[in-house]
């Protein structure tokens, strides 16, 4: 009897343990896909997070060397009328190209995110895209915006807008998301005719109603923009 | 006997559960780590940023590199250098703002289509400055911030003036980015109902002649 119950218990021994090298093949197995997605992912992570802030940096940098010139070349022009003249003719040039920060009366256009539902777009019809805010900022210049600014990021003529699944990526800045701001300076009156008009900015109205997607516009009397902090190089446009 | 037996099937069951419970608990902590990290953006996503923040970051150092030149020739050469300075940059921002002819490498891209809309154009253009595209016109009418790009009744107007099919489209920048790009616009559209025909060439001179006329600032002020 006791020979048996010996025998019994080692049996259940060998069980046990060769169900426990099964269950921890099958775990080990089951886990390696895993945890290599995430550790190739964070790897990913990092890469952006590291070149975001490479990013940030030279366009610190950027705006400080303009301020530079700018003081270098108002020295200059103290010591020449020909100096002076030229440098009021490249402050309006840099005013208009979205070098400088500038102010004024304008609107402010808030866009946020609405509540996913199913739609045809992938499931992501609720999300603010590059197109609404490229659609936006073409829609105001239109209407004679004299500067814009989408969070922070002054347009200049050179701007392009991309960006995928509630990315919008502006020029050479690092990507945003909603909630988005864009600030514009101009006719207060006209800017709010057209951003209030039911025919314009469709495809945002569409998704405002079915998504609940925000598209709020409020005027402002005195808004402050900044100035452009990335490239504007033309390396292949030549003068005639 | 079945009194000795009770705690040995007791123990046997509470290792059993226990084994279940620690596979199913790890199991669904790393479902879930995996699941966390990857909210809102999907690896291929990432892939695509990082390169497009490369491209950015090189653009960076290429205007970072060339600003310190401009701070050296100025801290150097004093009135005369600034002059020069003040000079190149007045052109560079001309062309920029679309004020002077311009000319360079790019490529010609064509358009014939009916019931094309502004907003069309609009994708188009904006297209192609994502692809690095310096200068712009369309049907010899330069385009920019600041130029109304419309839908009207009868079709499209550009700063005013209705562009009438075909569309040709130039665009002044680096011929292989821009070639790449327009490549794909044109395969987009010819699998387009509203397009009959949509080509592309490069050139290694596109001549813009089109300009936009200045306007003055009304209601912004420099700060």
């Amino acid at each position: 009897m006791a020979r048996n119950r010996i025998l019994g218990v080692v049996g259940l021994a060998a069980v046990a343990l060769a169900t426990g090298f099964l269950l921890a093949g099958q775990v080990k197995a089951q886990l390696l896909t895993p945890s290599n997605e995430v550790g190739r992912y964070q790897a990913l992570v990092r890469s952006v997070q590291d070149l975001e802030k490479t990013n940030e940096a030279s366009r610190a940098k950027i705006a400080a060397l303009r301020a530079e010139i700018d003081a270098l070349e108002g020295a200059a022009a103290q010591q020449s009328a020909t100096t002076r003249e030229l440098q009021n003719q490249v402050a309006d040039l840099r005013a208009h190209a979205g070098l400088t920060a500038v102010h004024g009366p304008g609107v402010e256009i808030d866009l946020g995110n609405g509540t996913p539902a199913p739609d045809q777009a992938g499931g992501i019809g609720y999300l603010i895209n590059y197109q609404d805010v490229q659609d936006v900022v073409n829609l105001v210049f239109a209407r004679g915006a004299e500067g814009v600014s989408v969070s922070g990021r002054r347009i200049t003529p050179l701007s392009a807008f991309s960006g995928s699944a509630g990315q919008v990526v502006i020029d050479q800045g690092p990507p945003l998301t909603a909630p988005i701001k864009v600030l514009v300076i101009g006719d207060r009156n006209r800017l709010l005719a057209a951003l209030d008009d039911p025919a314009s900015l469709l495809d945002l109205r569409t998704r405002q109603v079915r998504f609940q997607i925000a598209l709020t516009v409020a005027g402002i009397p005195d808004l402050k923009l900044p100035a452009y902090d990335s490239s504007l190089q033309i390396p292949h446009v030549s003068t005639s | 006997m079945p009194s000795r037996r009770r705690p040995d099937r007791a123990i046997e069951i509470w290792l059993i559960a226990l084994l279940v419970a620690l596979v199913a608990t790890v199991q669904i902590r790393s479902q879930a780590e995996v699941e966390k990290s990857l909210v809102g953006t999907d690896s291929t996503t990432l892939a695509f940023l990082i390169d497009d923040l490369h491209r950015a970051n090189d653009a960076l150092s290429a205007e970072t590199a060339d600003l310190m030149q401009r701070k050296a020739a100025l801290q150097s050469g004093g009135s005369p250098a600034a002059d020069q300075e003040l000079t190149a940059e007045a052109n560079r921002l001309r062309a920029i703002e679309g004020l002077v002819p311009v000319h360079g490498p790019g490529i010609v891209m064509v358009v014939e289509a009916s019931g094309l809309q502004a907003l069309d154009l609009q994708d188009a253009l904006n297209n192609l400055a994502v692809a690095g595209a310096e200068a712009i016109a369309i049907n010899d009418h330069r385009v920019g911030m600041g130029v109304a790009i419309v839908q009207v009744s009868g079709g499209v107007t550009v700063d005013g003036e209705q562009i009438m099919p075909p569309w040709t489209i130039s665009a002044i920048g680096d011929a292989n980015r821009l070639a790449e790009a327009a490549d794909l616009m044109t395969q987009q559209m010819r699998a387009d109902r509203r397009v009959r025909q949509a080509s592309y060439r490069v050139e290694a001179v596109v001549d813009i002649r089109a300009v936009i006329t200045a306007r003055p600032f009304v209601y912004a002020n420099s700060s």
